[in-house]
Parts: C-alpha cells; sequence; structure tokens
C-alpha cells in the first residue's frame, strides 16, 4: 500500500482542527458555497492537498461527515466546499454563518494523479454536484495551463437553477484555452440558450480526441456514471485513464471505521478517485 | 523463544505479585458461560473454558466510549478507557484476533485508542482444548509464536511458560524463584502428548485455502439471497467476532454546561444502515449483500491483503447466530454442499 | 448572539402518561430543561400552560378517540416539529395489540356493550404516523432518560435526533449476555428497536418488544426459529404483538391463513 508515502499526522488523527467558515452562500436551492479557513496558521500550512482528496467536517452536537474540497491545491489558503443538505451534519452547516467555528480534519484519500495526468489532454465530464471535486482538478489544469494538453469540459444539470457555478462556467466558455459545452436536462426557464440533454448528448459536441494521451474524469450521481463510461470506452480512451471519484459512508476518513469497505480496499484510503479498470476488477464500486 | 516451568502451586503466588502491578482481567463465569472480567480472588478464574462471550477486544476498544468532549472552548481528548492491564487467559485464537486488530489500528493512520490501550495490557495467553465449534486448526491459529507477553500451556500438574517479551520477562523476574529454567525429558514428552492429542480434538473443520476463489466464484449464488432472508439483522456476529473492527460514531450534547461527547460505538456490516449515505442512498440495503461483505472480508480480502484469513476460528460466529448463518455454514455452502442452516429450512413466504 | 429558547410543549394522548412521567422524573436534569427551553405546556408538570405556536411538540400516547385526533391535527398545526414519544406514540401500543384488525369492532362490543359514549367517539388505536406527519420518533415504555435527553439536547441544538436504528440485540452483545433466544427462550430482541440498553436480558428476563419494532424487524425468521423451538403458533403471535402496534397485524393475520 502507499501508506508510507502518505502524510502521517502528528498525534490524535481524530481530532478535528478548529476552523472558521470565511464566507457561505447559495449555490442553488440546496445547496451552499463554504470558504474555510484554519485558525491555526501552521495547520493551514500543514493541510496539503490535490484535487480529488477530501475531508471530515464536524460540527460539534451534530457529527462529522466526509467533503471533498472543491478548491484547487493552487490556491492555498482558503478551502472551498459545495455541500447539499441531506443529513445532520449538512443541516447543521447550512444554519451556519459566516465567521462560526466549525472543525476540519485531512486531508484524506488518494486524489486524481496529477503527476501523471501532466502533459497529457484532460476531458472533465460533470453532473449536477459532481462539480464539487471536479472544480478543484478543472482549475488546478487552468491555474497550470501549460502543464496540460486540450482541456475540455461537459456538464449536465438538471435544469438551468440547479447548475452550480454557472457563471463560472459561462465564463470558461469565453475563454479559448478550453472546450465547454454545457446541457441541462430541462429547461424550464424559456430563456437558456444553451443545449438541451442529458449530458452524453454533449460528447458529439467534442472536437477530436485523441484517446491514448487522454485522462477522462467522471463525477456525478451514481445513475449517470454507466452512461458517460459508455461514451469514453466508444471514444476508445484506456480503461486506467478513466477516473471517477465516488462517495460512500465514511465515519473515520483514515480505513479505520470500515463503513467505506469495498471488497478489500477502502473507499477512504484507496479511493475515492478509481479507474474504470478498477470498476470491471472491484464488483459493487459503482 | 525460552520456555520455563511453573507448578500448579505457584500459580496463584505469581498471580498475587503481578497483579499488585495492574489490574488483573482473566476468564470467570456468567451462568454457564465464560467473560473476561476484573479479578482480584484468584479462586474465580476458570481455568479450563473455550471461548469468552466477547473476544479480548472489548478492553482495547470497549463498546461505547468517548473519543473526545468538546465546549466551546475546544475539545478535550479523552482516553478514560485506557488503564493498565494484565490479561491473562487468552487463547491462541484470540491472541492472533488481536494481532489482526493490530494490523488495522496500528496500520497507516495509527489509532491512539487502541494502540494506547494496547501499550498499557500484557497478554498473559493460557492454551485450551477445542470443543466441537472451534477450528482454529483449519485456520492455523491455534498454535501462537508471537502477541504474547508470557503464554501458559496447562499440563495438569504445571504450566509449561513461553516467554514473548521483555515485558513478560519482567514478569517472571519479580519472583524468579517459583520458575523452573530446566525441563526434564518427561516434562517435554508430556507437553508433546499433550500437543498431539489437543491438535486430534479439533472436529470442525474449514478449508480456508479455497474460500477466496470460491468467494468470486458463487458471487451471485442463490444462498446468498436465502441467508439474507433469514439473517435477523442484529450484528450480534460481528459484535463477538475478535476481528470485526467497524464503528460508527455518535456526538451527544449535554445540558447545564456539561461538554458534549463524540462517542465510537462497535458497528456491524450487517446492520441496515451500515452503507448508507445522508440522503438515504444506501450501498448495501439487501441483507444478502451485506452478510456477503461480512464473508468477503473474513474470507477473500483479508487473504488477499495478508496471505490469511481474518477468520481465527474461535467459533463465536457458530454459538452466537440464532438463525445459524456463520462461517461454517457459509463455508459450507460455498464449497456446494448443503449446510442443512436454518436458511434451507425458512419457508419462502408465509401465505395465506 | 444569544439565541431565543426554543418553544416546547409536551403532550398527552391515550396512554398511561408514563413518558410525561419520565420527563419529570428526570430529576438531576429537570431545572436544566427548564432553563434551556420553554416550556410552554406540560400539563403533569405545571398549570399555566398555553397553546400557541411551538418550535417543538413531545407528543405521547396512540389516537384512540375522536378528541385525540382533534388535538393531535392542533398540534400538529402549530408546531414546526413533531416528535412521537413512548410507544403507543410511534407504534400505536399496547392498545394496539390486536392481530386483526376486523377483530376489532367486535372487542369494543365485547367491553362496551351497547354503552353509548357521549363524550366523544372511540376510535381503532394508531400511532401518530396514521394521520399527521412525525418528524422524529423517540420510542420506548416509557422511554428512557438517556435516549430523551439526548434527543432533547439535539433538538434544542438544532439537530436532528440520532437514535439507533438496530435491534436490541447490539446493545445486549455489548453488555456480553449470553443470548438467551439461543438458550431457548422465547426472546424478541432480534425484532425490537435498541434504546433500551438491553435492560430485560441483562437482567435474564427475556425482551418483550416494548420499543416496539425495530426498521429491519424478520418477523418471518423469527416466527420460524420459535416454531421449531417448540413454542405454540398463537404464544408467538400474542408475545410478538404485545408491543408491535400495527406493524405485525398484517404479518399475523397471513401466519394465521397458513393451515397447520
Amino acid at each position: 500500500m502507499n501508506g508510507e508515502t502518505r502524510c502521517r499526522e502528528e498525534g490524535n488523527p481524530f481530532l478535528p482542527h478548529p476552523a472558521r467558515i470565511v464566507r457561505t452562500y447559495p449555490l442553488t436551492q440546496d445547496v451552499k458555497f463554504f470558504q474555510i479557513r484554519f485558525l491555526n496558521m501552521d495547520q493551514a500550512l500543514a493541510f496539503k492537498y490535490k484535487p480529488g482528496q477530501f475531508a471530515m467536517i464536524s460540527v460539534l452536537g451534530a457529527g462529522e461527515a466526509p467533503f471533498c474540497l472543491s478548491s484547487p491545491p493552487s490556491r492555498p489558503g482558503l478551502l472551498e466546499f459545495c455541500i447539499r443538505k441531506a443529513g445532520s451534519v449538512t443541516g447543521a452547516l447550512f444554519d451556519l454563518k459566516e465567521n462560526a467555528m466549525i472543525g476540519v480534519r485531512g486531508p484524506y484519500g488518494n486524489g486524481f494523479p496529477i503527476e501523471q495526468m501532466a502533459g497529457r489532454d484532460i476531458l472533465i465530464t460533470i453532473g449536477g454536484l459532481g462539480v464539487a471535486p471536479l472544480r478543484s482538478v478543472l482549475l488546478y489544469c487552468l491555474d497550470n495551463r501549460d502543464q496540460f494538453g486540450k482541456v475540455s469540459v461537459l456538464y449536465g444539470a438538471k435544469k438551468p437553477s440547479e447548475m452550480i457555478f454557472r457563471e463560472e462556467y459561462f465564463a470558461l466558455k469565453e475563454r479559448g484555452d478550453l472546450e465547454c459545452h454545457l446541457a441541462v436536462d430541462a429547461d424550464d426557464t424559456g430563456s437558456w440558450t444553451e443545449n438541451v440533454g442529458v449530458v452524453t448528448t454533449l460528447f458529439p459536441k467534442l472536437s477530436k480526441v485523441n484517446p491514448e494521451n487522454t485522462y477522462a474524469l467522471v463525477c456525478g450521481p451514481p445513475v449517470m456514471y454507466k452512461f458517460v463510461l459508455r461514451e469514453f470506452v466508444k471514444l476508445s480512451i484506456p480503461k486506467n485513464q478513466i477516473l471517477m471519484t465516488l462517495e460512500r459512508r465514511m465515519k473515520c476518513g483514515v480505513g479505520k471505521c470500515g463503513h467505506c469497505a469495498i471488497d478489500y480496499i477502502y473507499t477512504c484510503l484507496d479511493g475515492p478517485v478509481f479507474t474504470y479498470w478498477d470498476v470491471l476488477h472491484m464488483r459493487e464500486l459503482i | 523463544m525460552r520456555i520455563v516451568k511453573l507448578k500448579k502451586e505457584y500459580f496463584h503466588p505469581f498471580l498475587d505479585v503481578i497483579s499488585r502491578q495492574a489490574e488483573l482481567w482473566a476468564p470467570v463465569k456468567k451462568g454457564d458461560k465464560h467473560i473476561f472480567d476484573r479479578v482480584e480472588d484468584f479462586n474465580r478464574i476458570e481455568m479450563k473454558t473455550t471461548r469468552t462471550l466477547l473476544p479480548p477486544k472489548k478492553l482495547l476498544v470497549p463498546p461505547a466510549f468517548n473519543t473526545f468532549t468538546f465546549n466551546a472552548e475546544g475539545y478535550q481528548e479523552d482516553l478514560s478507557h485506557v488503564s493498565s492491564k494484565i490479561l491473562f487467559g487468552i487463547h491462541p485464537c484470540d491472541i492472533h484476533g488481536l494481532l489482526t486488530l493490530d494490523k488495522l489500528f496500528m496500520h497507516e493512520y495509527t489509532d491512539p485508542y487502541y494502540v494506547k490501550a494496547r501499550q498499557k495490557t500484557l497478554i498473559l495467553g493460557l492454551s485450551c482444548w477445542p470443543d466441537e465449534y472451534c477450528f482454529a486448526k483449519s485456520t492455523r491459529t491455534h498454535i501462537i509464536d508471537e502477541g504474547f507477553d508470557l503464554f501458559f500451556t496447562d499440563l495438569e500438574d504445571f504450566f509449561l511458560v513461553w516467554v514473548g517479551s521483555s515485558q513478560g520477562d519482567d514478569l517472571l523476574r519479580m519472583k524468579p524463584d517459583l520458575f523452573e529454567e530446566t525441563l526434564s525429558d518427561s516434562d517435554i514428552q508430556r507437553y508433546i502428548r499433550w500437543q498431539t492429542e489437543r491438535d486430534k480434538a479439533y472436529r470442525t473443520e474449514i478449508n480456508f485455502m479455497a474460500m477466496p476463489d470460491l468467494m468470486e466464484l458463487k458471487y451471485k449464488a442463490p444462498f446468498w439471497e436465502e441467508a439474507g432472508r433469514a439473517c435477523l439483522a442484529c450484528g450480534s456476529c460481528s459484535m463477538v467476532c475478535p476481528t470485526c473492527n467497524c464503528y460508527n460514531v455518535l456526538d451527544k450534547l449535554a445540558l447545564g454546561g456539561k461538554p458534549g461527547r463524540r462517542l465510537r460505538l462497535w458497528d456491524s456490516c450487517t446492520l441496515v444502515e451500515y452503507s448508507e449515505v445522508a440522503g438515504g442512498e444506501n450501498f448495501r440495503e439487501h441483507k444478502a449483500d451485506r452478510l456477503r461483505l461480512w464473508y468477503t472480508h473474513k474470507l477473500q480480502a483479508y487473504v488477499s491483503k495478508y496471505g490469511k484469513p481474518s477468520c481465527v476460528g474461535c467459533g463465536r460466529c457458530l454459538v452466537t447466530c440464532p438463525v445459524e448463518i456463520n462461517v461454517r455454514t457459509i463455508s459450507k455452502a460455498l464449497e456446494g454442499e448443503d449446510p442443512k442452516a436454518f436458511w434451507y429450512r425458512l419457508p419462502s413466504e408465509v401465505k395465506p | 448572539m444569544k439565541k431565543d429558547k426554543l418553544k416546547i410543549g409536551i403532550y398527552e394522548l391515550t396512554g398511561c402518561a408514563g413518558d410525561a412521567l419520565l420527563i419529570l422524573d428526570c430529576e438531576d436534569e429537570l431545572i436544566n430543561i427548564f432553563h434551556a427551553a420553554d416550556i410552554r405546556s406540560f400539563l403533569m408538570a405545571k398549570s399555566d400552560n398555553i397553546d400557541g405556536e411551538l418550535d417543538v411538540a413531545l407528543v405521547e400516547g396512540s389516537v384512540s378517540t375522536e378528541r385525540d385526533l382533534q388535538e393531535l391535527l392542533d398540534i400538529r398545526k402549530r408546531s414546526k416539529v413533531l416528535v412521537a414519544i413512548g410507544l403507543c406514540a410511534t407504534a400505536g401500543g399496547n392498545q394496539a395489540a390486536f392481530l386483526d384488525p376486523r377483530e376489532w369492532e367486535d372487542n369494543l362490543k365485547k367491553v362496551y356493550g351497547r354503552t353509548e359514549m357521549t363524550h366523544t367517539k372511540p376510535l381503532q388505536s394508531k400511532p401518530l404516523n396514521a394521520y399527521v406527519k412525525v418528524d422524529h420518533y423517540l420510542p420506548g415504555c416509557p422511554i428512557d432518560r438517556e435516549q430523551f435527553l439526548s434527543t432533547l439536547t439535539r433538538l434544542l441544538a438544532g439537530h436532528p435526533p440520532e437514535l439507533h436504528r438496530f435491534p436490541v440485540c447490539v446493545e445486549c452483545k455489548w453488555r456480553e449476555n449470553d443470548c438467551l433466544l439461543n438458550r431457548g427462550i422465547l426472546c424478541l430482541g432480534p425484532l425490537t428497536a435498541a434504546g433500551c440498553r438491553a435492560v430485560c436480558p441483562s437482567h435474564n428476563l427475556p425482551c418483550v418488544g416494548c420499543w416496539g419494532p425495530a426498521e429491519e424487524a424478520n418477523y418471518t425468521a423469527e416466527y420460524q426459529l420459535l416454531m421449531e423451538k417448540g413454542f405454540d403458533r398463537e404464544m408467538i403471535l400474542r408475545k410478538m404483538s404485545t408491543f408491535s402496534g400495527t406493524a405485525i397485524a398484517d404479518f399475523a393475520a397471513r401466519i394465521r391463513g397458513v393451515k397447520k
């Protein structure tokens, strides 16, 4: 295992570090954006992460849950999260105002293999809240634009009002150094100017893909994976260059509590980023 | 490893000396079964027991304990479950169980709650005799050569004592004249005879080497659904298993300015909420899927990581599961045999 | 920032008032409870009860009369959060322990004869969620002090309560009890929601099911198991139904339909 290379925490890894909510605002009806800063500067500096990694966030009294980082490591100091209100921890987070204190520990998980992805083309396929981890890797690629080849983004949401960071992605469309296609399943506004249809309907719009040189990334609701993976395979992208990040129940984030176990791996240690080969190789991943 | 001899009449005097150093815990009676309990009266110690109801993991990571307390000012780590203990009477299979937990809790992000309790616990193993539910010989956990400080083999009028660690040696040195360093030929013969007979006494055998492949090949076998339908989803199998380590975490608040607590509670992958995420998506909604995960971990996953099953053959699941879903019946079903388990007798549907 | 105290009402429908009594019996914490919350209505504890808007209503008892129903509908209307407390409110209670819903009218006649009910109309006893949306459930007969306090403190902090979703067996193993079922005793632990810390099995008494049905209660397997152990069918059904309220009615009807 890669345990030896992983950054070991000093002391008790289960104690969260105090952090403050710097900014929070709604992104959609049930998704909020959170910008967080550690109280202790040393902790902020020690928190070195890769896109695709996650952190455990505590609201003391409500509990603790895993959330993937949405900010890129190329913009250190502040951690950003996109969080959907779903359970007691997220419910409590939604009630908190700016300046409120929370607990954060991490970063955990394998993250995207940024070193291997350098120099390659990157194809990012996003469904709904799947934008949370993929925003991190996309912003990282853009911040280090010269290190990557062609960057393409396909982003689907249920309807315009549920397209998280809609403005950010409209702005991306204006950039000359990447390809970006947006779609909504249904337009309930009448003023949507982009595509209507599920995210897979965007694949024909992609300019030519060089499969051997492409890393294809996907994250979205569970139902989406099967269809998007089929498109990636159609494009002949090698199975070990197809990457996805998965969600599981987690109580520790460090391979102890067992909840995220799949076969012989723990999603928190060996994931949450998996390749399409992992999916074929191990049952129950998706 | 050094082996010394302790006459039976010196056993209590020895306990008397060492129990002044730390709490002595040993198997005692509870009804007609046994449990590990704090012992001050050595006559309570049961020397000829089979498995205790719960394995010794309960002393290292208790079923429910505080990990830290918190209030407006911050957090306070809580290690109040940690104390110096001498644990006497652990059988080889349970020592193997602890070694399995060591791999998990001491690997990568080390878990201070386990590690600190483990470091303060001396393990004094004791030989045992199998009953019809033991299958430690099949898991090769009936013998032990690491993971203890002292190991006592009971040969009726005396013990042979294996000295497994420097701390174990320290214990002997507290009363060295109780121990004989030289063993006679007849002592050695006694031990060899005992071991041969003990090995013959195992009546339950399971071919664990075949299990990883069978788990893979029988992934879709119908017996999983049948066992799932019979499963009471009561979690007992995990609670009593020496190598089950899963836990849940819960925050509790208090009134009147008292601090809140974050608790850790024993959990089981056979319970309904085990794989459920916030929002209600349950990755293992069906009991059959949860049971299969349990057995994947025992019979297959650990083998691919460490080359041996994480089952230690203690037989607790055999004596505990009320509906006969256990390592013996499942491994038989995997081998294509009819284990005549409860699930085969359960009517497919209760119809009018 | 000083937060306004949550407005809380504690109400009793048809039941033994044991849950309200248990709250009153939280002696060491009672002052803290009144200090932390604005208890607007608590008939058993005080006389100046105000039936206005509430943040949290704790309602015990089952709906067994038309008057219960009207009171419940009124409470629901003026409460942001409604918590069913105690077995009667969560599962229907002993008074819902009929094995066949069709027997209810007959039983009513048997007990009350032709007596005219003037003050209210009797209804077949049902848990609160048969009529209104219930936000949280706190089971038990009566509720457990520690579970009540952890539920209340979470509600006061604005968090949903987190109760155990597994059966009694888990807590029973935590206390290292020898399984009564395996000793041939009719124990309902596997069918019953945890939360009592397995108090009966820990005293060598079988679980009678007073926390109500566990989320995944496997009636079929437990029934078959008890039949194999030689228990009588009616005895098993009676035991199972005592505290299972309406949850077991269908199962019992199906079993009764099976010819021996």
